[in-house]
């Protein structure tokens, strides 16, 4: 398979800046993807597929991480309907 | 007052320079980043560790394709590196980044990656038993993750940069939570109270 370059330092920010202004968007539509279509186009046409996927778990996790910080732990059993 | 304050610190001193020789022996028994090495810089050069001794060196272990915790962990490095070339009287510091994906990562393309960052900055690879040793001696965790479609993969590894002393042992490891000021406080701390290692 051929072998493709790394992402060089410009497209590395570039990707980032397609990041937070998708990221941006998000946070000011409570997290609706359906708002900010153009924005995750965007975002996917400057970073690779890879890193694309890695940014998505990246803010689930600081996701969660917010709301154990806020809401505290709940364990999965008492939590009841979700 | 005078003779009991003096007296205060000089047990105080006494018991610091204890700590750091108890932490020595706990660093050397534990035989981080000891055992040889085989790798290639970026210019192809063949190196081992004996060509790290006699130096500082901060090293960390990444790869290029990396999404954003190498290049941080990288500007950070360097930026402390920058922040102590400022301070007068301490030896130099060797930024150094060992690829932990020899297979996308050969010397060239290290090379281009690195450049980005400082001027001193050196890369190593080999092939992928040779990366795998250098990595294990440092206990650094690597595990490739499923490629995609276009065969691009990231590699999950353990965010460590290590502080190698001039006789090759590791002094300190620094995580993710460190910022490059803290980083060079530290090593400037290593230096200022550096002995070697009785052998």
């Amino acid at each position: 398979a051929a072998r493709m370059a790394a992402p060089t330092r410009e497209e590395r920010t570039a990707c980032w800046g397609a990041r937070d202004e998708f990221w941006q968007c998000l946070d000011s539509h409570g997290d609706d993807t359906a708002k900010c279509e153009k924005l995750r186009r965007a975002f996917e046409s400057r970073c690779p597929q890879q890193w694309v996927k890695h940014f998505d778990k990246r803010r689930d996790f600081l996701k969660y991480k917010k709301k154990l910080e806020t809401e505290g732990y709940i364990p999965p059993e008492a939590a009841g309907k979700s | 007052a005078g003779l009991a304050g003096a007296a205060w610190l000089y047990l105080r001193r006494e018991k610091e320079q204890r700590l750091r020789q108890r932490r020595l022996r706990d660093l050397r028994a534990l035989a981080l980043g000891q055992g040889d090495f085989q790798l290639q810089d970026t210019s192809g050069t063949p190196r081992t560790r004996a060509d790290l001794l006699g130096r500082w060196v901060l090293l960390y272990f990444g790869f290029t394709h990396c999404p954003d915790v190498c290049p941080e962990e990288l500007e950070k490095l360097c930026r402390a590196v920058e922040l102590l070339e400022g301070v007068p009287g301490l030896p130099p510091v060797q930024p150094l980044f060992i690829t932990v994906d020899p297979a996308r990562d050969d010397a060239a393309a290290l090379g281009r990656y690195l450049r980005d960052f400082h001027p001193r900055l050196q890369g190593l690879t080999g092939t992928a038993e040779q990366v795998r040793a250098a990595a294990g001696a440092f206990r650094v965790y690597v595990s490739a993750g499923p490629p995609d479609p276009d065969g691009d993969y990231v590699v999950d590894h353990s965010v460590l940069t290590f502080l190698l002393g001039p006789d090759g042992l590791v002094r300190d490891c620094y995580g993710r939570s460190r910022t490059a000021e803290e980083l060079a406080k530290s090593v400037r701390g290593h230096m200022e109270s550096y002995e070697p290692l009785p052998a």
